[in-house]
């Protein structure tokens, strides 16, 4: 039994590292800044998921306590990811707002039915009608 | 013990009229007056010990070291000055609840009014000079507040910068002059020096001493050539100008004279000095005051002019002498008080105090115009009236004194002095009340309320009761007086109307006619006096008040030229200097005998980053957003430097002042270029780096020499002495708030202060030039068109109550473990400063009603009454206590006093911040509100 559970939680060390190598790997290799953006948001944490489900493994069977701090880590880390890849990517939309012009910069148009265009540039629809009031 | 309190009580009254005042003006000076009251009764409680000679004592240590000690003493003089100051007082307060109008603030009169009343008594009954220096100070700053009580008037706030100046200076000069004496003497106690008469006039520092104590006394007794800034006092409401401005504050000079007397008089110095000032002053004015048109400017200068005469009696050096300046103390602050209320009186009726306006009020306000009769009568020494009995004995005395070996000198300018007086007084007199009654008053006037009159009647009732029964009524009080200020050497002479036909009868009629004459010959008299050209002493005071300014400007110009560059290059180079100064000075500081630990490497690491961020700070500091990133990196390397030395408090506040740092720098940068604009030359450059780096090898130096020796701290005091003096095991808390909590005090009062200055800098953002520089502004770059992203207001909503929560824990787990108020108060910003940032400031203050100034007094004041609790334990401020409590379920926990203290640092420390971070967005919205108006100003134009 004891086996197993060592055996799972290496796996999971195993994974969490390969996935958080893949992340930091994609950062260094990919060619701009949002395709870049995705490596350290999804690769990375998923790594450093595999290693705290690891850990909770490795508490409770093997010490046999009960372990919370990954638990509060997991949700941090889950909260503050896509905030900061957010902020990161918008942040380089204005910064090259520009350059618009060249392939590389040129951003597809929003998805959806209206045609409001991209939140952060342009106002959206009931933005505008407050102002028309 | 009853001698404090009669100094005390008008201190305490003054607390009350401010609010006293919305109950009413009767409430108001009624509840003023209470105070005075129940002080006059104290005092003369006291009389009958003081006229049987005893002098009563009230002692109390303060500052023994210094020789500075509240230490009181009644005897005659000060009984005298006191019945004065509070009798006097009383008549005032009841007399000013008539003359304000509705429009002037009475509480705030009555406040200052008491200030002045309680700093007058101290005074006078101050037994150590050092403790009357301070109330001396006081009269002076209180009158100043009175003078200028009228703020709107451009003459009272000159009149009052005036005031202060003058008897401001005089006082430091007698700060000086005092503390020789108390050299001289060996002690600072009054009763002592009084007693060292020889020992201070053989002294070598005489002199000096002499020339000091007079600047400061006749400073504040006008004399010439000080006598200036009395005059423009008179843009004082009525009731001070007759309080302070005859009765009491003027007179503190000449009771500095007597009080000194027994100790520095007898000399040829004194008597030259003295004599000459109190007779030129006493001419010189009186001869102004004839031809003065204010009726209070004419007070004025009479005021002047008979102190100048007292000055003089006192200056003449003989026991008899001095009891008639004593007398005649009494007799002018009876008759002078009553004047200056009559004129108040006709000011407040008639809408006018121009005697050149007046004339005949004796037929349209008879009351008020007979009471000012008999006390102009009494000032110009008419027979029957107090004024008459001590002029007579002032010119007996002049008669008797030898002036530079001539005996004609004094007699002669002495009768000139009073008929001058006579001049004025009759023209106080004939011009105001006698005469016409004319029809173009500016306002019709007749006899005001019966409160405002009954001060004036008493005053002249005691003016003709004195006059007719002096040896009844004053001699007592005037011969205890005297007693003290001669230090028992009085005369054997009885005061008495009628002395036989001695000189100063004649002198007297003398003067009496010639000044009727002067009177009658008003108009040539003025034709000739404005032949001379006469100096104007407001011009010359602002001539010279501006060059002092100036060369001020100049000099601090010069100093401080507002480059930050420069002052820091200062600084920095100061600090090598002494560093330098100090290590060459010594024994050189070499490396110790302590081995060096071996460098690992996330030492390494932290250590590669810090200089990688630091040296990326200097080379891109231009970019301002940039380098505050770099600065942020800094700062986590301090915390993980904190963190590895197992300081993890340290550590906590560290990255939470981080963050709050850098997020309040943030929005600051917001309105601030995003590049700094390259100024500095290559040789400022060099010289920077040159500075820097000696700066930087210093203190590396210093560091080295230091942590490679052993040497002894308090740490392990502190170490062993947590738990059991301050029942925590969390070493940095219990120091912070029980070992060192007086320090944390301190700090807690500046962080509110800082606060504070926050708001008064931005606020001036929004007012005057910098408010139109602001709605000129226009933001770098492109904005963003959801300046609230809803993933970040989300994720910072989920976070608030987890946030929280954990500031709670932090808090309350600070005694013994890691945390504490301070880190906690941190963390709460923060977690609220999120709030802010991401669903904008007025979503957040919409839901967070909470008065954040009112945050920082709250925790000064919980953390101040947490300190003030040990007294009632009989235990020294901010002594710590703490006990074991079980509780159910919970179990058993700790609960210490520390707890209230940390409770106030929590609270400064979120007010602060949210002070800071209100007022910054207060700044940004009306930016960006100014911002708006302009882009639709644009496109209106454009559509």
């Amino acid at each position: 039994m004891e086996f197993l559970i060592e055996l799972l939680i290496s796996a999971m060390i195993v994974v969490g590292g390969v996935f958080a190598l893949v992340g930091s790997f994609g950062l260094s290799k990919l060619p701009d800044l949002m395709a870049r953006l995705h490596a350290p948001t999804k690769a990375t944490t998923l790594g450093i998921g595999g290693m705290l489900i690891a850990s909770i493994l490795y508490f409770a069977f093997i010490e046999r306590t009960l372990s919370v701090h990954e638990l509060l880590i997991t949700i941090f880390l889950f909260l503050v990811a896509p905030v900061t890849a957010y902020l990161v990517a918008k942040t380089h939309l204005h910064k090259n707002r520009d350059r618009q012009d060249t392939a590389q910069f040129q951003l597809p148009p929003p998805a959806g039915t209206h045609k409001a265009g991209w939140a952060t540039f342009n106002k959206s629809e009931k933005q505008s009608r407050t102002e028309i009031r | 013990m009853n001698l404090a309190l009669i100094v005390l009580l008008p201190f305490i009254g003054a607390l009350f009229p401010a609010f006293l005042i919305r109950s009413g003006r009767n409430a108001c000076a009624y509840g003023t007056g209470v105070f005075t009251l129940v002080a006059f009764i104290l005092l003369l409680v006291q009389a009958p010990a003081v006229f049987s000679g005893q002098v009563i004592q009230a002692r109390f240590e303060w500052l023994p070291q210094l020789g500075l000690n509240v230490n009181f003493f009644l005897d005659g003089l000060g009984f005298l000055f006191a019945l004065l100051i509070l009798g006097i007082g009383l008549l005032i307060i009841l007399y000013a609840r008539f003359y304000l109008s509705h429009n002037d603030p009475m509480g705030r009169f009555y406040v200052y009014l008491m200030l002045f009343q309680g700093a007058m008594v101290g005074i006078v009954l101050s037994d150590n000079i050092l403790l009357l220096l301070i109330f001396w100070e006081l009269t002076s700053l209180s009158s100043f507040l009175l003078i200028g009580y009228w703020r709107h008037l451009p003459e009272a706030r000159q009149g009052a910068r005036m005031a202060l100046a003058v008897t401001g200076g005089g006082g430091l000069a007698l700060i000086g002059g005092m503390i020789l004496l108390g050299q001289i003497a060996g002690s600072y106690d009054l009763s002592e020096i009084l007693q060292a008469g020889d020992q201070i006039r053989s002294s070598s520092l005489y002199i000096p001493a002499l020339l000091l104590i007079l600047t400061g006394a006749f400073a504040k007794s006008a004399q010439f050539p000080l006598h200036f800034w009395l005059p423009h006092a008179m843009a004082a409401p009525t009731p001070v100008s007759a309080y302070l401005h005859s009765a009491t504050m003027v007179k503190a000079g000449v009771f500095l004279l007597a009080r000194v007397w027994p100790a520095l008089s007898g000399t040829p110095e004194w008597f030259y000095i003295v004599t000459s000032f109190g007779l030129v002053t006493m001419i010189i004015s009186a001869w102004i005051a004839i031809f003065k048109d204010d009726l209070k400017g004419l007070l004025a200068f009479s005021t002047v002019s008979h102190l100048g005469l007292i000055t003089m009696l006192f200056g003449f050096g003989t026991p008899l002498a001095a009891m008639a300046g004593v007398f005649h103390i009494l007799n002018h602050a009876t008759f002078k008080a009553a004047l200056f209320m009559s004129a108040g009186i006709v000011d407040h009726e008639a809408h006018t105090r121009d005697i050149r306006r007046l004339g005949g009020l004796l037929f349209l306000m008879p009351i008020t115009a007979t009471l000012a009769l008999v006390a102009a009568a009494s000032m110009a020494g008419i027979p029957l009236l107090n004024g008459f009995i001590s002029k007579e004995m002032m010119l007996e005395e002049a008669v008797h004194t030898t002036y530079l070996g001539q005996d004609w000198i004094l007699p002669v300018f002495a009768t000139l002095g009073a008929l001058f007086s006579v001049a004025y007084a009759a023209r106080f007199a004939f011009h105001t009340f006698l005469g016409p009654v004319r029809d173009d008053y500016p306002h019709k006037p007749h006899d005001p309320p019966f409160g405002m009159w009954l001060p004036v009647f008493i005053l002249v009732s005691l003016v003709v009761l004195i006059g007719l029964l002096p040896g009844l009524i004053a001699e007592p009080l005037v011969k205890i007086t005297t007693d003290a200020v001669t230090g028992g050497n009085t005369p054997d002479y009885h005061l008495s109307i009628w002395h036989g036909f001695t000189p100063a009868l004649f002198m007297s009629m003398i003067a009496l006619a010639g000044g009727l004459t002067l009177m009658a010959l008003y108009l040539p008299a003025k034709s000739f006096r404005e032949r001379f050209p006469r100096p104007e002493a407001k011009v010359i005071f602002e001539a010279i008040i501006e060059a002092i300014a100036k060369v001020s400007g100049q000099i601090t110009a010069l100093a401080h030229n507002g480059s930050l560059q420069r002052y820091l290059a200062v600084m920095v180079s100061a600090i090598i200097a002494v560093g330098f100064a100090g290590y060459l000075g010594s024994t050189p500081l070499g490396a110790g005998e302590r081995a060096m630990v071996p460098v690992n490497w996330p030492g390494l690491v932290a250590w590669v980053l810090l200089v990688a961020a630091l040296g990326a700070t200097l080379m891109y500091h231009h970019h301002r957003l940039f380098s505050l990133i770099l600065i942020g990196v800094v700062g986590m390397v301090v915390s993980l430097t904190f963190f590895y030395f197992s300081a993890p408090d340290l550590a906590l506040t560290q990255i939470s002042v981080e963050v709050v740092t850098v997020v309040l720098m943030l929005l600051a940068l917001n309105f601030l270029p995003k590049e700094t604009p390259r100024e500095s030359s290559s040789l400022r450059k060099l010289r920077d780096l040159v500075l820097s780096g000696l700066a930087g090898l210093g203190v590396a130096g210093l560091v080295y020499a230091v942590t490679t020796r052993g040497f002894e701290s308090i740490s392990d005091y502190h170490l062993a002495e947590s738990k059991p003096g301050g029942g925590g095991t969390n070493v940095v808390n219990v120091i912070l708030v029980d070992f060192r909590g007086f320090d944390t005090f301190g700090e807690i009062i500046v962080l509110g202060i800082a606060a504070l200055a926050i708001y008064a800098l931005l606020d001036s953002a929004l007012h005057g030039a910098a408010q139109r520089r602001l709605s000129k502004w226009v933001p770098e770059g492109v904005r963003a068109m959801d300046p609230h992203p809803f993933i970040l207001v989300i994720a910072t909503r989920v976070l608030l109550p987890l946030a929280l929560m954990v500031g709670v824990y932090i808090f309350l787990r600070g005694h013994n473990q890691p945390g504490g108020g301070f880190i906690a108060g941190l963390v709460v910003s923060i977690a609220l400063l999120m709030q802010y940032m991401a669903s904008g400031f007025s979503w957040a203050q919409h839901r967070l009603k909470l008065d954040y100034h009112g945050l920082i007094g709250a925790g000064v004041l919980a953390a101040g009454l947490t300190g003030v609790g040990a007294w009632f334990a009989g235990r020294p401020f901010l002594t710590s206590d703490y006990t074991y409590v079980h509780l159910p379920v919970i179990g058993e926990f700790e609960l210490a006093t520390a707890l209230g203290f940390d409770v106030g640092v929590f609270l400064t420390v979120v007010g602060a911040v949210m002070v800071a971070l209100a007022n910054l967005s207060r700044v940004g919205r009306r930016a960006d509100a100014a911002y708006e108006a302009q882009e639709q100003a644009t496109d209106g134009k454009e559509a």
